[in-house]
């Protein structure tokens, strides 16, 4: 008896200062960010007026909120689309086809990963120059030589949000391939030589074996990716357009960034911050529920 | 079994620790963390703060590192020791200021000075003249400048402290005090123009044959660096169209203002000069890339740009065209021989409500304008020039061109949009300029921004200062 009230209260000592340590860094910023979308403050000082739920009436009225919602929206539907659609045949063709140089596409492929945000937004701005870039230069061959009338990847106010998308697409492929490299590598190769004896072709393996078996990494790293999706998008924004071409290109962050600072406005900048937690929590919630399957094991 | 229980014991004591360390620097001065430096180049210790006992008295002021440089502060905050004994000149000062200083401010403890002009991205001096967190500073005026005897009302330039800017809440009160002036206008490149052959318009309308025969070469008339840039392009080209009066309603966000004739005659100026502009430009009109866009003016692509006197500095190690030299020009006339104007950019100084030397804190403002400071802030490669009367005839080379606008009949327009509460999700930059990336592609028509302007203007008017 006397063991085991030590044994719980070493457990007690053993966990309270995480969950302290949660309690404080975790719990009660996030309660903050509640409490502060009520109030109207301007963020440097003490002076707060409380004004109650008018910060979300303004809101759910204003263009600006829904522009950057769309484009948040636009973003993660078609990164997370396009991403998990090539890592997964990347990793698939990595895994099981025998190519020659496979490291090499390896690391060619993991590399944007490790260079940081504003690297690649500085590369692509680059590829984008509307005058020398690589793309406006390699579209000029097909067009006679010239580039009389070049296309703004980043100037025109249409095309902006999908030039940052391919951006986002580009540096997340390796990192999710090189983890459904890893579960893929786990299949036992004797599901596919059986499959194969019974004349399943690759495609039928693919589908049959392959992505059933790495289903649970799927839905977790789905989860994972349109959480990072939303922050990874300001990072993208804010090094590559601020925002620009007048505004076409705002995303959730980067108009809270706008309001909360720029425009004096943290009350009205933590309301949008609790739009963003509850549009990412109910979204995760969603996707956990529709992509819901029977576990498969090997 | 023992071990593991040790070791985890150990661990548990290890993150409590952690827990500690951080709580304590939260709440602790952040002086120390953040690097920031004293006159003498050492680290501010939390000692050092506390050493306010007796006759030692310690003024903090806090200053934004921009093109000057820090040593020009840094030596100013030295002499202004020098001639005050016993007083220690506490500096913080970095390029992005509001990082550094806001996590104290947050927990009451504020600068007694701070420099940071109004436009700044995080609105630092907006946000505090909003909040009505910014201390009178007219009794500054009256006070005569230590070590000399003149007041330094008298040695300001006249304009600097009557205007929207450093009297926010138009009480006839001032509230900031003008640092740093600088003219803007058009810069362009004068090797350029004397190679074709052409001269500088005087009017809108030289201007746009200039664009026409500009064109045919392939260079296109106009570009800018960032829509950020229109500001003091539109409040010149405002001050042109409306006069005086009719400006200063503007300003106020007045009923019915942008439906005048003149205002008009503003945005049909602008949309004109849309269909002028490099069309790349928008591409690179944010704040990574607009380098490229002032590029276009070193390498003849483009005549002219908006822009401050910092671009020459800013742009030094650039390549440039043969026989580049930087012109300057207030912009054209409406009518013949009508007003040209140029905006005049300033920083500006100031002190928070919550400041604890205040006095001494005027005392260091009122320095500011000395002979001695002044002297200390023009000695930089690129010279800060601060609004004191006879300060521009020292100046020499491309800055000399560029003051002396005032001298060739420019009109010099200093006020900004007034001063509003925040209203929620809307900007002036965000409805007023950036709208002009839109015009130039084509995506916005000139009734549509001017429709978001009168809208806008409503809901900024509504939350006007009184």
């Amino acid at each position: 008896m006397k063991n085991k009230r030590r044994r719980s209260g070493f457990i007690a000592a053993c966990v309270t200062p995480a969950i302290v340590l949660f309690i404080i860094f975790m719990i009660i910023p996030t309660i903050d960010v509640f409490r502060m979308s009520l109030y109207r403050w301007g963020g440097y000082t003490a002076e707060k007026t409380f004004v109650g739920l008018q910060n979300f009436s303004t809101l759910f009225a204003s263009d600006k909120f829904y522009r950057a919602f769309q484009n948040s929206i636009l973003l993660i539907v078609i990164v997370t689309i396009v991403t998990f659609f090539f890592a997964i045949i990347f990793a698939a063709i990595l895994t099981r086809e025998k190519i020659k140089g496979q490291n090499f596409f390896r690391v060619i492929f993991y590399i944007p990963n490790i260079l940081s945000i504003v690297v690649i937004s500085a590369i692509f701005s680059a590829i984008y120059d509307p005058n020398n870039g690589l793309l406006n230069s390699f579209i000029a061959l097909f067009k006679g030589g010239t580039n009389d009338d070049p296309i703004l990847w980043l100037g025109s106010p249409k095309i902006v949000i999908y030039s940052i998308a391919i951006a986002m697409v580009w540096q997340a492929i390796g990192y999710y391939m090189v983890m459904y490299m890893a579960s893929m590598a786990n299949i036992p190769e004797s599901l596919y030589e059986s499959a194969a004896l019974e004349g399943a072709g690759r495609i039928k393996q693919f589908t049959s074996i392959t992505l059933p078996l790495i289903w649970t990494n799927i839905r977790t790293t789905l989860t994972f990716f349109i959480i990072s999706n939303i922050n990874m998008s300001f990072l993208f924004v804010k090094a590559m357009t601020n925002s620009g071409p007048d505004g076409a290109s705002s995303v959730f962050l980067s108009y809270m960034y706008q309001e909360a600072y720029t425009n004096s406005s943290y009350g009205y900048g933590m309301a949008i911050g609790v739009m963003v937690f509850l549009f990412s929590f109910a979204l995760a919630a969603i996707l956990n529920a529709v992509t819901k399957r029977e576990e498969i094991e090997f | 079994m023992k071990l593991k229980k040790v070791l985890c014991v150990a661990m548990a004591a290890l993150t409590a620790f952690g827990a500690a360390a951080c709580g304590g620097n939260t709440t602790g001065n952040t002086g120390a963390d953040t690097g920031s430096v004293t006159t003498d180049g050492t680290e501010t210790s939390d000692a050092a703060d506390e050493g306010t006992s007796g006759d030692n008295q310690v003024l903090k002021v806090a200053a934004v590192e921009t093109a000057y440089g820090a040593q020009i502060w840094q030596d100013v905050c030295a002499a202004f020791e020098a001639s005050h004994p016993g007083v220690t000149v506490e500096l913080t000062i970095d390029k992005k200021l509001e990082d550094v200083i806001t996590p104290e401010m947050k927990s009451g403890v504020y600068p007694d000075v701070i420099m940071r002009a109004v436009g700044g991205e995080q609105a630092l001096t907006e946000t505090f003249v909003k909040d009505n967190n910014v201390e009178d500073l007219t009794d500054v005026l009256s006070m005569t400048v230590p070590g000399e005897d003149v007041t330094v009302g008298d040695k300001i330039l006249p304009g600097f402290v009557d205007n929207s800017i450093t009297n926010p809440y138009g009480d006839g009160k001032t509230y900031l005090m003008p640092m740093f002036y600088g003219p803007c206008g058009l810069f362009y490149n004068q090797g350029l123009l004397d190679e074709k052959g052409w001269t500088v318009p005087t009017t809108w309308d030289e201007m746009w044959e200039l664009g026409d025969k500009a064109k045919a070469e392939g260079i296109a008339l106009f570009t800018y660096p960032t829509t950020g840039y229109f500001d003091a392009f539109f409040y010149a080209l405002l001050h042109e169209a409306m006069g005086s009066k009719q400006f200063t309603q503007a300003m106020n966000y007045g009923e019915g203002i942008w439906e005048t004739e003149e205002a008009q005659t503003v945005f049909d100026i602008i949309e004109k000069l849309a269909t002028y502009t490099e069309p790349t430009t928008p591409a690179n009109a944010n704040d990574n890339d607009f380098q490229k866009n002032q590029q276009l003016i070193l390498d003849n692509k483009a005549i002219f740009m908006p822009n401050g006197t910092w671009v020459v500095g800013e742009m030094a190690e650039a390549p440039r065209a043969e026989g580049f030299e930087w012109g300057f020009t207030a912009l054209p006339a409406i009518v013949e021989d009508g007003e040209r104007a140029s905006y005049t950019f300033f920083e500006q100084v100031w002190m928070p409500k919550g400041a604890e030397n205040k006095d001494l804190g005027k005392e260091f403002i009122a320095y500011l304008y000395s002979d001695e400071a002044a002297e200390i802030f023009a000695s930089g490669d690129s010279p800060a020039v601060q609004p004191i009367v006879g300060m521009s005839e020292k100046l020499s080379g491309d800055n000399k061109l560029f003051y002396s606008i005032y001298d060739n009949g420019a009109v010099a327009v200093m006020d900004a949009f007034a001063t509003t509460d925040p209203v929620e999700g809307i900007t002036v930059r965000g409805t007023f300029f950036d709208p002009v990336n839109s015009l130039v592609t084509g995506d916005k028509t000139k009734d549509d921004w001017v429709s978001q302007i009168i809208s806008d203007s409503d809901a900024l008017r509504a939350a006007l200062k009184q």
